[in-house]
This record gives C-alpha cells, sequence and structure tokens, in this order.
C-alpha cells in the first residue's frame, strides 16, 4: 500500500514525550498536563488553555536510578516514566494528573510528588480516586472526584474556564477526535484491511501525546486519504488478529506482530482505540461533567473492575470485538510484572478459545523490546497453528 | 593413612570425654538449671534440632515451672482443646469428629496442617519464660480455637463433604474473602454466618505448616499465571485449580483489599466458585473526605445483597451490639500497646502480637477473643504492677514495616533469642485502629467505611507515600531503635517505594535490616537465609555477639 | 475402695508421666513429621480431583448490580 499522509510526521513525533507539537502548545501559553491511565479523562485535561499529554518513555533503555527507587520487580512502563523524569524527560509537565489506577504508575506519580522530580516552578501533582465498580455509586463519586481533583485544582493553579459551556466545547472536539479515530480505524474491518495495526497505533497513539488542535486537521488528511486507499494485490498478512492487553505504547511491537505474519485489526489495550474513542454523549438533563464521568466509568474495560457481571462481559466483549474486526485470533498481551493483566490473561487464555472458539497467543512481555527473538517465535508459532487451524476447518466444510 | 587419621580424631575425642568426666560437676548450676532453666545465654536452643525438620531431641526445658506450665498449659490444654473444641463447635461428641475426620480426609490444607499445631505453639513460644510465655500462649490458643470454629462451620455445611446437599446451614453462611472484616455482617451475626473462605485453608495453614501451600501456589502456575503475582493472591486462587475449597455458602462477597493482585484474583475465584458475588470495593485514596460516602454506599450495596440472596434484615440492634463488643477489644489493644511502647513488662512477643492482631481485628467480634483478652489482661496487669521486665535480654527494641513471611513469622522469637532483638510491633498490627460508633446509623456507617478503608496492609500500603511513611512516626511512638523491613519481593506496592526508604533511612541514620521474603512460598527466600542476613547485619554492621551462638546458624529447610 | 482410688491415680499418674515423655521427647512432633504426614501426602497426591476449568462462565442471573 502507498504511504499514508502525515505517517512518518507523526511517527517522528511519537520519537519523544517532549516533541515538536508539546513544545509548540506550550510556546503559546497553553499548559501540559500529563497522565497515564485512562481513568483520567483526557477530555478534562484538554480544556481550553492546556492540553493532555499521556506519559510514555519512548526509546527507553536500562532505567537504572529508577530501579534503585522501585526496585527490578516492578512493571518497566512505571519505571521508564520514572527514569525519564529523573532525566529531566518531563519538565515540561505543569502537572500531573494523577490515578491510583495500578501500583506501580501509582508509585511513580507518588515519586513526582515526593521528590523534586520535575525542574518547573509551577508542577503538581494531583491524585483523583477511581471507583472499581460501574453502577451509579460509582458514578456519582467519580463526578466528584472530578470536580476537585481536576477542574477545580485547574481553576485554581491556571486559572482554566472549567464551566458548562468549556467543558461542552472540549467535548466536542474531543469528539471530532474520537470521530476520526473511528473512522480511521474502521477501514481494519475490511476483509482486506487498507491500513495495518502499525500505522493505526502510531495515529492513535499521536492523538493522546500530541494537543489535539495541532493534529486534527491531519487525522482528517489521513481519514480522506483512507478512502481512495487500495490495499496490496497480494496482501502481506497471514491472519487477522485482535491485540488485547495491558499497556502498550510502542508501535515497534505491533509492528514485530505483523512481521510475523499476523495483522492486528483491532486495539483492545491500554492506549488503544477499543475502547478509548467513543464518542461522548451528553445526555438530557446531565451536566457535561456528569456525562464524562459515566462515559469513562462506562466506555472501560479495565480488568480492575470488579463486579461479578462487569468480569463476564469483558470476555463477551473480546470475543465480539474479534468478531466485528473479523479477526482470525487473539493475542493477549500482558506486561512483565501487571497484576491485573497476569489473570486477566490467564482467563482470557482459557475461557476465549473454550467459550468462544478464538485461538489465543498469551504471551508475557516488557516495556522495552530489545530481545524480540522468543516473542517473534511466538508469533510465526501462533500464526501457522491459526493457518492450519483453518486449513483443517476448510477441508473439514 | 586414612586408618592413621581416624586413630588420631578417636584419641583426641576419648580424651576430651575423660576431661569433660574428670570435671567435677558443679550440682548446685545443675540444680539451679533444673530448678530455674538454665541463663539465656547457655541454652544452645540450635542443638536441640533434628537436622533440618525443625523437629526436637527433646523439647527445651525452661525450668520447672515454665516446663510444667507449658507441659500442662500449652501442650496438653491444648491437645485436648483440639478435641473438645471440636466437638463444641462440629455439633456434639458424635457429628463433631466425624466431620473433623471427613475434613482431614478431603482437604489438604486440613489433613496435613493440623495435627502439627502444637509444633506452631513451639516455634513462636521458643526461649520464652514466664509471663511472656504465658500471654503469648493465650493468644495461640485463641486463634486454634477459632480457626476450629470457622474449619467446622464449614465442614458441618460443605456440600462436598455431604453427598452435595444444600443443607440449610449452607443456605446460612456468607462466604467472603479474608480481606473483608468481619465487622461488615455484624447487622446479620446472629442470623447468618460469615466465613472468610481463604482464612484457613490459606492463612492460617501457612503459619502452621507451610507445606501444603506450595501446592496451591504450583496450581495456580499450571495454568499460565506468572509467577511474579503477589503469592498470597496466587495460594487463594490455587485452592481452586486443585478443587481444594469448601463449598459451604451460597453467594461470595469480595473486596478489593489490599492490592491489584487481590482485585485480580476474584476474577479467578468468581469463575470457579460461580456463584453470585458481591464485590464491596474501599477507595484507594482514603484520606480524602469526598471518598467516604462511595465506600458508605458500597457497604450498604453488601448489606442488600445479602438481604435479597438470604431474606433477612439488617438488624441494626444486632450491629449495635457487635460493634460495641468489638470497641472493648480495640480498647484492650490500646492498652496494650501503651504498654509495649512504653514499658519493658509487654508480656506477648512479637509473632503472637502479630499473628493474633491481624486474625482477630480481621475475623471480628467472637467471644473466644474476650476470653483470650481477660487471661492476657490478668498477666499484663501483673507485669506491670510487678515491673517484671518480659524480655530482659532485649538489645534493640524493633518495628517490622511492610508484611511479614507467613512462612516463618516467629523469626522474632528466634530474633530475640539470637540476638536480643525484640520486634515491639509491626505495621499491621496498626490497622483498624479505631472504634466503632454506635450513636447514631450515620456514625456507624461512617466508621465502619473509615474503618475497613484502614484494613490490613491497604491501611498502610495504599491512598498515598505518606502512610507508608509514618514509620517513623510509630518508630517513636513504639521507642524504637531498629527496622526490620520486609522485603516482599512480589509486592508491587512496596517494591515500588523501596528506594525512597533507602534514602530515608540513610538520612535518619537508621538500622533498618531489608528482609527479603515471598510471603507463604518458602522456596524463594528460605527461612535460613532470613536468619542469615538478620545475622549478617548484627556481625558486620552492629558488631554484636550473638546471645545464642547456636542459632546463628543452622538447617529447617524441611521444618513445618 | 482406696486401692481401687490408688489403682486410679496410679494409671493416672503412668498416663501423665508417658504423656510427659511423649511432650518432652517431642514424640508426637516425630509421629506426625515421619509417619502422619507422608501419609497424608500420598492420600492427597492420589486424590482424584475436578478439573474446575471446565466450570461453565456466563453472565449470572440474580446478582444485585448497585
Amino acid at each position: 500500500m502507498r504511504d499514508l499522509k502525515h505517517i512518518i510526521e507523526f511517527e517522528d513525533l511519537l520519537q519523544e514525550a517532549h516533541n515538536d507539537l508539546v513544545r509548540q502548545a506550550r510556546e503559546s501559553g497553553r499548559r501540559a498536563l500529563g497522565y497515564t491511565c485512562y481513568f483520567m479523562p483526557e477530555v478534562l485535561l484538554d480544556l481550553p488553555g492546556c492540553f493532555s499529554v499521556r506519559l510514555r518513555a519512548p526509546r527507553s533503555g536500562s532505567p537504572d536510578m529508577a530501579t534503585y527507587y522501585m526496585s527490578n520487580r516492578t512493571c518497566l512502563y512505571g519505571r521508564c516514566l520514572l527514569e525519564r523524569a529523573l532525566e529531566g524527560g518531563f519538565n515540561f509537565l505543569d502537572a500531573q494528573m494523577a490515578t491510583e489506577t495500578c501500583t506501580v504508575t501509582c508509585r511513580f506519580q507518588e515519586h513526582l510528588q515526593l521528590m523534586d522530580i520535575i525542574q518547573n516552578p509551577d508542577f503538581f501533582c494531583e491524585f483523583t480516586d477511581v471507583p472499581f465498580k460501574k453502577n451509579v455509586n460509582a458514578i456519582d463519586h467519580f463526578e466528584k472526584q472530578l470536580q476537585c481533583h481536576v477542574l477545580d485544582k485547574l481553576k485554581e493553579h491556571f486559572g482554566i474556564d472549567t464551566s458548562d459551556e468549556a467543558l461542552l466545547k472540549a467535548i466536542e472536539e474531543h469528539n471530532e477526535v474520537c470521530r476520526l479515530i473511528q473512522e480511521i480505524g474502521s477501514y481494519r474491518k475490511k476483509d482486506v484491511p487498507t491500513i495495518t495495526g502499525t500505522e493505526f497505533s502510531i495515529i492513535q497513539l499521536v492523538t493522546q501525546v500530541c494537543p489535539k488542535y495541532l493534529i486534527i486537521d491531519k487525522l482528517r488528511d489521513i481519514a480522506e486519504d483512507l478512502k481512495t486507499r487500495e490495499p496490496d494485490v497480494k496482501p502481506g498478512y497471514r491472519i487477522k488478529v485482535v491485540l488485547t492487553g495491558s499497556e502498550e505504547d510502542d508501535p515497534d511491537f505491533i509492528r514485530l506482530i505483523e512481521e510475523c505474519g499476523a495483522l492486528v485489526v483491532a486495539d483492545r489495550y491500554c492506549y488503544g482505540s477499543i475502547p478509548g474513542r467513543e464518542e461522548i454523549v451528553v445526555k438530557e438533563g446531565e451536566t457535561p461533567l456528569r456525562a464524562i464521568a459515566r462515559h469513562y466509568i462506562e466506555t472501560s474495560m479495565c480488568p480492575r473492575f470488579m463486579e461479578q457481571h462487569t468480569m463476564r462481559e469483558r470476555k463477551q466483549f473480546l470475543a465480539d470485538v474479534a468478531r466485528e474486526y473479523k479477526a482470525d485470533g487473539i493475542i493477549v498481551c500482558q506486561m512483565k510484572f501487571c497484576e491485573y493483566w497476569s489473570y486477566e490473561r490467564t482467563i482470557d487464555t482459557l475461557i476465549l478459545p473454550r467459550d468462544y472458539g478464538f485461538p489465543v497467543c498469551s504471551i508475557e512481555k516488557e516495556y522495552v523490546n530489545n530481545a524480540v527473538g522468543q516473542l517473534r517465535t511466538r508469533f510465526q508459532a501462533f500464526v501457522e497453528s491459526v493457518e492450519i487451524k483453518k486449513l483443517q476447518g476448510g477441508a473439514a466444510k | 593413612m586414612k586408618i592413621k587419621e581416624m586413630g588420631g580424631k578417636l584419641r583426641a575425642r576419648a580424651g576430651a570425654m575423660r576431661d569433660k568426666l574428670s570435671e567435677k560437676p558443679d550440682v548446685r548450676k545443675m540444680a539451679r538449671d533444673f530448678w530455674y532453666g538454665k541463663p539465656h545465654e547457655e541454652r544452645r536452643l540450635g542443638d536441640l534440632y533434628i537436622g533440618d525438620t525443625g523437629l526436637y531431641k527433646h523439647r527445651e526445658w525452661r525450668g520447672v515451672v515454665d516446663t510444667m506450665y507449658y507441659f500442662n498449659m500449652i501442650w496438653l490444654y491444648n491437645y485436648i482443646h483440639m478435641v473438645t473444641d471440636v466437638m463444641k463447635y462440629g455439633g456434639g461428641p458424635v457429628m463433631g469428629p466425624v466431620n473433623l475426620v471427613k475434613g482431614l480426609m478431603r482437604y489438604r490444607w486440613m489433613g496435613q496442617p493440623y495435627l502439627t499445631v502444637m509444633h506452631w505453639f513451639d516455634r513462636g513460644l521458643e526461649g520464652m519464660r514466664g509471663p511472656i510465655l504465658r500471654g503469648s500462649a493465650w493468644h495461640y490458643r485463641g486463634m486454634t480455637s477459632e480457626t476450629i470454629r470457622q474449619f467446622m462451620e464449614m465442614f458441618a455445611s460443605d456440600k462436598k463433604l455431604n453427598g452435595g446437599k444444600e443443607s440449610e446451614q449452607w443456605k446460612h453462611n456468607i462466604a467472603h474473602n479474608e480481606t473483608v472484616s468481619g465487622s461488615i455482617f455484624y447487622g446479620f451475626h446472629d442470623v447468618l454466618e460469615d466465613i472468610p473462605l481463604e482464612m484457613i485453608p490459606y492463612f492460617v495453614t501457612c503459619h502452621v505448616n507451610n507445606h501444603t501451600v506450595l501446592n496451591y501456589i504450583d496450581a495456580a502456575q499450571s495454568i499460565g499465571l506468572p509467577s511474579d503475582p503477589c503469592p498470597m493472591c496466587q495460594a487463594e486462587y490455587g485452592l481452586f485449580v486443585l478443587d481444594d475449597y469448601p463449598d459451604y455458602a451460597p453467594t461470595m462477597i469480595t473486596s478489593n483489599e489490599a492490592c491489584d493482585g487481590s482485585v485480580a484474583t476474584s476474577v479467578l475465584q468468581d469463575w470457579f466458585l460461580n456463584r453470585p458475588l458481591y464485590a464491596m470495593p474501599q477507595p484507594m485514596r482514603y484520606d480524602d473526605p469526598l471518598v467516604q460516602e462511595h465506600c458508605q454506599r458500597e457497604i450498604e450495596g453488601a448489606w442488600k445483597f445479602i438481604e435479597e440472596q438470604y431474606g433477612v434484615k439488617f438488624d441494626w440492634d444486632m450491629y449495635c451490639k457487635y460493634a460495641e463488643e468489638q470497641n472493648k477489644l480495640t480498647a484492650f489493644e490500646h492498652e496494650k500497646w501503651d504498654v509495649a511502647a512504653n514499658t519493658p513488662y509487654y508480656p506477648i512477643n512479637g509473632v503472637a502480637q502479630a499473628l493474633y492482631r491481624i486474625y482477630y481485628s480481621q475475623d471480628g467480634n467472637r467471644p473466644i477473643w474476650h476470653e483470650i483478652d481477660a487471661h492476657v489482661r490478668k498477666i499484663m496487669n501483673n507485669t506491670v504492677k510487678n515491673k517484671i521486665v518480659t524480655l530482659p535480654k532485649t538489645r534493640h527494641r524493633a518495628i517490622a514495616w511492610s508484611c511479614a513471611p507467613l512462612y516463618y513469622s516467629n523469626w522474632c522469637t528466634w530474633a530475640y533469642n539470637c540476638w536480643g532483638i525484640n520486634c515491639v510491633i509491626n505495621m499491621d498490627s496498626l490497622m483498624f485502629d479505631q472504634y466503632l460508633r454506635t450513636d447514631t446509623y450515620e456514625h456507624a456507617l461512617e466508621d465502619l467505611a473509615w474503618y475497613n478503608e484502614k484494613a490490613p496492609m491497604r491501611a498502610m500500603a495504599v491512598g498515598g507515600h505518606e502512610h507508608i511513611l509514618s514509620l517513623w512516626s510509630y518508630m517513636e511512638r513504639f521507642n524504637c531503635d531498629m527496622v526490620i523491613m520486609y522485603d516482599q519481593l512480589q509486592c508491587k506496592g512496596m517494591q515500588g517505594i523501596h528506594g525512597v526508604f533507602e534514602d530515608e533511612f540513610r538520612k535518619r541514620d537508621i538500622h533498618a535490616i531489608w528482609v527479603p521474603h515471598a510471603l507463604p512460598d518458602k522456596r524463594t527466600v528460605s527461612r535460613k537465609e532470613i536468619r542469615k542476613i538478620i545475622s549478617d547485619y548484627m556481625i558486620t554492621v552492629m558488631r554484636e555477639e550473638p546471645l545464642d551462638p547456636t542459632l546463628v546458624d543452622f538447617e529447617d529447610d524441611s521444618s513445618w | 475402695m482406696k486401692k481401687i482410688l490408688l489403682k486410679i491415680l496410679g494409671i493416672a499418674a503412668f498416663i501423665y508421666g508417658l504423656l510427659f515423655a511423649v511432650f518432652y521427647f517431642d514424640l508426637d512432633g516425630k509421629f506426625l513429621y515421619y509417619i502422619f504426614e507422608p501419609a497424608m501426602i500420598k492420600h492427597f497426591d492420589n486424590m482424584k480431583r475436578e478439573d474446575n476449568t471446565t466450570m461453565p462462565y456466563e453472565m449470572k442471573e440474580n446478582v444485585s448490580r448497585e
């Protein structure tokens, strides 16, 4: 397929957290607000006068200083973020809007509070409590938390307009990004997709780490470009897969899977778009903040949710995604030391083939993917096994 | 050459024996040792062990009074009660033993550890004399009795032991995660029986006989779980993989206490239990006044769930009655802390303090705890009144921080005997530190929410770094000069703040010994390695001599 | 009567002495460690167990969602 518009530029933007667009936005006087978790509604951080940056630590090596602080038995994502912060790579942040949603990222953010790491006199780190359920009580609670720990703090520290009007405008802009991403992502549902998983992950990541107002035109261009993009005559993949699992912000990892013959057609992981890029709907009689709180609680598929029906619906959801995107299999991928996903991966690996008939490749990976030989072998073997099953299925028919 | 060498050795040995025999026996000293027991430095407790089994060549002679106390009031008394409690809680002299045997033969966690209970006493009470022997032993007795009550309740209603029958008792039991506090169920206390699901099969057995838990950890990993998540959580669901959980209740209540692993465990447990489940999470940022209402609603949600599932009503008077009873236990705990913090007359050793506190406060109000507290109060009043120093060889007063190795919770008994380290208090003793008001429903709910937010481990480990760093104020409060820093290798929360502690220890010039461990899994860090780490620190950094050199290096890998 | 009493006392003293020997020489521990526990381990290792991974996993009714 021909190169997508802006894709090289986008990939370039992902090479560091403090990228050109972040610089540009800050130079124009906007405040950079860091966050790590989907539960921190980015729409609130994209209010006029500020912009959200979902933290990544691209091109990380060995996080030695962070390993001193967090030991080598915590997830490398948290450690690499701390290392990057200690190196000064996050000094552009004006605030970190934190959540205690998984232990290690929480500890990383606590280090930002505890130690004088971010060299920015205005910097502060504020935590929001996130509920574990999807009931009305949880939404009430989350709404209060967002008001107090996000909106009030932004107003207090940076004079951000947090009125309903401002929120509605932010929702509108956010929804446009979501619509575009959904449109771009929908080309993955085709029998022969016209966008690769790697390309999509680059685009999706850019929407999370760059000021949206500076990329929206480019997203429109990409959506336009895709309308006429034709697939290769001989597709370069052998099977289609859904990638699900824990934190994943490295397009090279998706590239690795695709190099092994498995096209990633759906991204159901932290930093992915399913869920993540659904439009926020403000229901009648609902305040915009209430709508935002409800949206993030209802749409999230995080294994942190512990109600019985929610736990069970997650598997159904994943199977539905796989069907919708015409996937042949599912790769369940867990960051080493991520407790939520180590359990979720275990049950997904057993339930999805048994109850939904999807072959599953279950892997554990690091944040920094240096030695990928073993993973490559696993993916190649998975592709082959799915192909054989398909052949056998065809023969049986 | 070899024969010559052997001959030389034999001659040397014979010479030494001759010298020993020719020494005049100090009869007065022998009599004194017989009557009072040997002085601490001469006990040579390490010589009593048989290989690495943890068994004794003979049990320790503690002097006539303490040995006879141990024999009569601890060993015999508790063995007898292990039978009478079975009858008392198990439905009489026939059904009790019958159900016990069924349980013994059905569940590994029961069959292997139950009869080894007295050796759990032995390990925790080694070297103890006088009031601290008595006070600590009463604590052990309380835990044993409550354990028997719980498993007899389980067995009597267990579908697996009763031909799949859903008995009336089964229909009136609530299973809950061991980290859900018993206080939640006070409003149903007289009509329903709340029994923590993993407390006996996992938590208690780890302490008594840690051989069994290894099976559950391995089983957990056998279905694909990696080895790095908290092994406590692994073992808790490994029970299900091995089909070794008792089926004694129609519903389950779970919580997010204490960590990510605990939440994630619920996913697998829910699958294997496959019955109605209510999740009752507590907020993470619990200091925030805004989170309290949310937590209160979740507790009310749990009550509503119970009402719906069991067709019973939450009884406010019943709640008040048991909450007030529990307040009495809390009041006495505060008295105990006061004595522990400010005097050397505290008659409970480190392991008894830690285990009893976590057990009863988690379990909630039960008659046995009041009975035990009455015994201990009497002993403590006596030690305080008569200024009896209970651990006279104390060189250091230590606070143990973070979560303890379950397979070696008795390390503090060893540390005192070997090095004079007196572990005065530990982190998990300090949770649930509050009274439950009963003047109004609103106050009650407020307190209950707050109480459960400050549950074991989570009180210090979540909700902000200031909680875990409260160590410094507790050190001061309990007059400690040393920290035993538990380093649970798979606890992400504690690992995630490791370096900050290192920095602070240096800055504050605090002697801290990091004790790595893997909670229930002795294979990761053995007890011997734990002892070596402490001994190395005492020798190389503190430059101290052991009180009992036979305890510095010995094997106990195969012990219970 | 006195004789019987004495006899009972004698038997009790003997049992008491025997129990003390069991206690002092840790015979209970040795029995449990070398005989009882290995037998129990053998029993549990050979026990037939349900495969719980066959447990159904579907949505459940009758569960409070509030």
